[in-house]
């Protein structure tokens, strides 16, 4: 095989389909068991759910350590990484905030490289191939994004899988969340009626699961941006 | 004196002459004036490349003579030039597809994958101990949208886009031509005949025997080599018209 370098500093000419185009991915191994009581986890519950128009993301506002201790009552748990996707907090702060940020940087160069943004199954891609290199990351996030071939929703959990769905649940209030979709989510759904399924959700993981709580974060995602909404609780996010 | 002159700033590819030039960078395109012509036509269905082998003896084997070259599903290069620097040029371009398609999922951007070459032949004319690829590229392919392009590269690591252009020998000639037929609602059969025509402006007559044809198809977005008996039924019809 040809080693392709770059004559001027040596290196490899080849793009690294793994790496970041600026900076580098953390090395090394899982965080160490002993620093694990002071790592600020999401606990969390996210959801994502697909419409005709567009996506809904939902996820509660609490941080805590290990699930015992509510560590902050105010974090934004969904961020805009592209401008018509969005992605959410599941894991440990540290690694997905740095990834956030690493997304929408990739995200952001792309687009003024080629001149169209990147479609949603090429970001949940490079999101994927950024989270194979080990579970260090420590991150389960959902992305939820809308491009010209419709609405998607991506799971991608800290290996690296990557998994599209109608709708889909990450984080310790997950299986609350998912017995409240389960049944009731209907392809035909509008987008009000998908945010209403998907508060209902974060309301029934806010009420039993020690990690999620403190509020409700929405975000609507359409072919026009995305839009996202924060209420201090549950019956704030339904208008009551 | 000029000789002398001229001289020092021949040696460095990196080095500037006095007015401003970069003489290896010049000399690569002399290179590629001797190599045998390629034309290529973008047309709404899709882009086709023509290239002419020269054949030195008899005895060669026509396949072993590669101009045109098959780089992804949707995605072709023709070469003009040296042909060992072409394949380096090549096998980077097929590198770069496969990078793509491993970090997006996707097939890459034909504008795209021209600026990853061109970005990395003007690497080579800006460091030192290195010379430039004599080499020009016409990179043909269809994008995401179906929509077909056809970029050039230079030795400058400039990248230039087409309708329809040609690289190699009889630039001009070839040119001119592509300059006074080309209409931009050909079908891609009418894409080979204007690409065969312009390509016979260079010789008495055109022989099937040593011409190669790739098209790339707007529709199913793939590369296809037309085999020897569609070459010579292109070219009988082409030598009809003409009689």
């Amino acid at each position: 095989m040809t080693e392709f370098t770059d004559p001027l500093t040596g290196e490899s000419a080849i793009g690294d389909p793994t790496a970041p185009e600026i900076g580098s991915l953390p090395e090394g191994d899982h965080q160490h068991a002993a620093d694990d009581e002071t790592v600020n986890k999401t606990g969390t519950t996210t959801v994502g759910i697909t419409t005709d128009d567009g996506v809904v993301v939902a996820t509660d506002r609490r941080a805590s350590l290990g699930g015992r201790f509510v560590s902050n009552k105010n974090v934004q748990k969904v961020e805009q990484i592209h401008p018509t996707a969005a992605l959410t907090l599941v894991g440990s702060v540290g690694g997905a905030q740095s990834f956030i940020r690493t997304l929408r940087a990739e995200s952001d160069l792309y687009e003024t490289r080629r001149g169209e943004s990147m479609s949603i199954h090429a970001l949940a891609t490079l999101a994927g191939n950024f989270a194979r290199g080990g579970p260090f990351l420590a991150i389960n996030p959902i992305l939820g994004g809308v491009d010209e071939d419709g609405s998607h929703v991506y799971s991608i959990d800290p290996a690296g899988g990557v998994m599209k769905d109608d709708y889909t649940v990450t984080g310790s209030g997950m299986q609350l969340a998912y017995g409240t979709i389960e049944g009731n989510y209907d392809p035909e759904m509008s987008m009000d009626e998908a945010r209403d399924l998907a508060v209902t959700a974060i309301a029934a993981a806010t009420e039993r699961d020690t990690g999620s709580g403190n509020g409700v974060v929405t975000a609507h995602v359409t072919a026009d941006g995305v839009d996202i909404e924060t209420f201090d609780s549950v019956a704030d996010a339904r208008g009551e | 004196m000029q000789e002398q002159n001229q001289q020092a700033y021949d040696r460095g590819t990196s080095i500037f002459s006095p007015d401003g030039r970069i003489y290896q960078v010049e000399y690569a395109r002399e290179a590629i004036k001797r190599g045998t012509a390629s034309v290529g036509v973008r047309t709404p269905d899709g882009v086709v490349l023509v290239a002419d082998r020269q054949v030195r003896s008899r005895l060669i084997e026509e396949d072993s003579i590669e101009k045109l070259h098959r780089i992804d599903d949707h995605v072709a290069i023709a070469s003009a030039g040296h042909v060992a620097d072409a394949r380096q040029l090549v096998d980077f371009a097929r590198e770069q597809t496969q990078v793509n398609r491993l970090r997006y999922d996707e097939p890459i951007g034909v504008e795209t994958l021209s600026k990853e070459i061109t970005d990395y032949i003007q690497r080579y004319t800006q460091s030192g101990g290195v010379r430039p690829f004599g080499v020009a590229l016409m990179v043909a392919g269809v994008d995401r949208d179906g929509t077909p392009r056809l970029f050039e590269t230079d030795p400058s690591g400039t990248p230039y886009e087409w309708q329809a252009t040609s690289i190699g020998g009889d630039r001009e000639t070839l040119q001119g031509y592509l300059e006074e037929n080309y209409r931009n609602d050909l079908d891609l059969d009418g894409g080979v005949r204007l690409a065969l025509e312009t390509l016979a402006q260079t010789s008495d007559e055109i022989d099937a025997d040593t011409l190669e044809v790739t098209v790339v198809d707007a529709e199913t977005a793939t590369v296809r080599s037309l085999d020897h008996d569609e070459i010579e039924s292109h070219v009988a019809e082409l030598e009809e018209e003409e009689e």
